[in-house]
């Protein structure tokens, strides 16, 4: 068995591509609408970030909060989208909609209850943020503390 | 043999496909654990802490997926070496794949072979999902097809059995569930309306000669969700066939043969700045395991349904020490201590002073406020034989937890926010742990961030717990440094300095280090850890007091 790992790591590890898109998962939004990450998500050069939090982790509300205020400036120099992509299961999903409207914020919102997503791009921790361009993931920062909004922001207007 | 066959499978298509240009994807995650003596730091009994007998121990995860066109392939490598960090399921052993799946996907239709993940509905009757910090991986092994004609219709039947360890369980799951879309067939414009079914079926044989139960145990379910503008609601039902009730591990109780049910309400309201939700959940002998005997294992194994607490998440140490856990079982075992499910809910309300407003000043300041109960189910409960009981459907019994809890966040200017916590917590241990006692805390958190320019920052949080009984008062700070957006320090400690038992008055330190670039995250720390239960979204691990040096990696390509 163990042999057999190891041959399956180097063959894998050969064919290794730095091009890494998006996998093909249907999440529904705050009204229960299905979308298609890959299909939904994909206007021809859009910048469309997907920050994944949850209403218990403290540090993506900060983010989404900061990144909140600043998104009207954003948008005007560039053309993207926010998606905020909840993690949260069955235990908290309900306390998603209250928590976004009560903070105002602008972005849409996807719910990843049984986090497919999450688990198809092996993220560990949250915040996590993939940045997606033309079908194709271009940036993605792990963690944050203050400061990776602007960060970020230097990183976008570079794509 | 499965195995192999699998992965001649991948091989194949693999060369299949050659000329076609796919994509590689994946993880790597590793947490080891080096465990020390710490002779100063004595358990309940008075005995040092000491390493296990193998010191070393790390839990590893190599995902790898392969998609191309329609078809996604997929194995994780899992390794336990020496062995797997403290209190894991020992079937966590060595070096193995632990999941391999491929699966074909279109507009209409998607069908998976191999391990798959899946929820119904609210998870209260089947939800198979994979957490690394508590253990739990219990995807099922098998086949699913997802049929989506339309838009508004989807139906999903699914067949396996359950992963345990490496190997599956005996017990065979059988399901099916279909959502419908009715807003959309009827057109409704304003409003969102979505309805569902589902039923989960579990065979399992069992050694009992002359059962008086099925091997078959059915459950049923259905939901509604509604929504018009800032209103919505939404409610599940769920219902469990008779089937043998297991009060003590490794019994079940031929003579004590019952059915089992829940009920979900959830009603909110919300539009910008201003949001209220309440929950309410009353469940009756609902636990459900893809093999009967597995039910109160300490590992989460074999776990068929979700029945999280819905109880507030808190992010501070010390509110997360006495946390509740949700009760679904059935134990009728002894006078003092019956119980047959809970009933209870919780209230949430969040609401944002705008800026510019006099309380919200020039950043605004954002308030939530949160508060949970559960008790036990009243009714009739007969110990001895023959052992039955019986249940008042919207009736209280013994309360078991409740929790008040009120949050202020505000924003101060560019360099400061502070945001201030009140918890104030009843625990009924007896109940909730089947051991003895009750507990009553107050709460008291704050927290700070400053930031000295663009990228540097310290966040400072510090608590304080009043308990009036078990351990009784508690201290902990906290101080995190953010040199730059990759590299942060922390230090912490939690003192449980009002213990009674001066030997007991332990200082759970830690310090440690954490650097993120990219999709990489690094983190090396030493400290004690606190013993009692690690809990992820409201489903817990019991983990013993232990002292060392912790090192993880994660990565994602």
């Amino acid at each position: 068995m163990k042999k057999l790992i190891t041959i399956l790591i180097c063959l894998f590890g050969l064919f290794l591509n730095a091009q890494t898109q998006m996998p093909n998962v249907s999440l529904t939004d705050l009204e229960g609408k299905k979308l298609s990450i890959t299909n939904d998500f994909n206007e021809k050069d859009k910048i469309y970030v997907f920050s994944f939090w949850a209403t218990w982790c403290t540090p993506c509300i900060n983010e989404l909060d900061e990144m909140n205020d600043v998104l009207a400036d954003w948008k005007k120099e560039l053309n993207l989208e926010v998606i905020a992509v909840a993690t949260d299961d069955s235990r908290t999903q309900k306390r998603i909609k209250p928590l976004v409207n009560g903070k105002g914020w602008e972005y849409k919102i996807l719910l990843d209850s049984n986090q497919d997503l999450k688990r198809a791009l092996s993220i560990v921790n949250i915040p996590y943020t993939v940045v997606v361009k033309n079908g194709v993931i271009v940036h993605i920062q792990n963690g944050y503390v203050p400061g990776s909004e602007n960060e970020l922001y230097q990183k976008l207007k570079s794509l | 043999m499965n195995k192999k066959i699998f992965l001649g499978f991948i091989l194949i298509t693999f060369n299949l496909f050659s000329q076609e240009k796919g994509v590689f994807s994946g993880g790597f995650e590793s947490n080891a654990q080096w465990y020390l003596n710490d002779p100063c730091f004595l358990d309940e009994f008075y005995n040092p802490v000491s390493h296990p007998e193998n010191p070393l121990r790390s839990n590893s995860y190599l995902l790898l997926n392969y998609k191309i066109k329609n078809w996604s392939f997929g194995i994780q490598g899992e390794s336990y070496l020496q062995d797997a960090l403290l209190n894991y399921n020992p079937k966590y052993e060595n070096v193995n794949i632990g999941t391999y799946f491929a699966q074909y996907k279109n507009e209409k239709i998607d069908v998976t072979a191999g391990y798959f993940y899946e929820q119904f509905g609210s998870g209260l009757l089947l939800r198979t999902w994979e957490d690394r910090a508590l253990g739990i991986n219990n995807s099922l092994r098998g086949i699913r097809f997802i049929y989506k004609p339309t838009n508004y219709f989807t139906l999903k039947t699914l067949y396996g059995q359950q992963r345990t360890g490496f190997d599956v369980s005996k017990g065979k799951i059988f399901g099916a569930d279909l959502e419908l879309a009715l807003s959309d067939v009827l057109k409704m414009e304003n409003s969102d309306l979505t309805i569902g079914f589902n039923s989960v079926g579990r065979y399992e044989k069992t050694d009992i000669v002359d059962p008086n139960f099925d091997k078959l145990t059915m459950t049923y379910g259905g939901r509604v969700n509604y929504s018009h503008s800032s209103f919505y609601i939404s409610s599940e039902f769920d219902y469990k066939s008779k089937d043998a009730v297991v009060q003590v591990r490794n019994q079940i109780d031929n003579n004590l043969i019952k059915s089992g049910n829940a009920l979900l309400l959830n009603v909110g309201y919300s539009k910008k700045g201003f949001g209220v939700d309440g929950t309410f959940r009353r469940l009756e002998n609902m636990s459900f395991y893809s093999e009967r005997l597995a039910k109160g294992n300490q590992y989460n194994d074999m776990i068929l349904n979700y029945v999280p607490s819905l109880t507030k998440q808190h992010h501070y140490n010390l509110a997360n020490i006495y946390v509740y856990q949700a009760q679904p079982n059935v134990i009728i075992n002894d006078a003092s201590l019956v119980k047959a499910g809970e009933i209870g809910g919780q209230i949430d309300l969040f609401y944002n002073f705008k800026k510019g407003s006099k309380i919200g000043g020039k950043y605004g300041t954002k308030v939530a406020v949160n508060y949970s109960q559960y008790h036990g189910l009243a009714g009739t409960f007969y110990i001895y034989s023959p052992q039955d009981y019986s249940t008042e459907f919207l009736s209280f019994g013994k309360k078991y937890f409740s929790d008040a809890n009120l949050e202020i966040t505000k924003k101060w200017d560019e360099k400061w926010q502070t945001v201030f916590t009140y918890i104030n917590q009843y625990y009924n241990k007896k109940f909730v742990e089947e051991t003895y006692g009750e507990v009553k805390t107050n709460i008291i958190g704050a927290e700070a961030i400053y930031k000295f320019n663009p990228t540097h920052s310290v966040r400072t949080q510090a608590e304080h717990m009043w308990a009036n009984s078990d351990k009784k008062n508690w201290a902990a700070l906290l101080a995190e440094f953010n040199f730059g957006t990759k590299y942060t320090f922390y230090v912490s400690d939690l003192y449980n300095y009002g213990n009674e038992d001066s030997r007991l008055r332990h200082h759970y330190f830690s310090v440690g280090n954490s650097f993120r670039y990219k999709s990489t995250r690094l983190s090396l720390a030493y400290g004690r850890q606190r013993g009692g239960l690690v809990c992820v979204g409201g489903v817990c691990r019991f983990v013993p007091e232990s002292t060392g040096f912790s090192f993880s990696i994660n990565t994602s390509f």
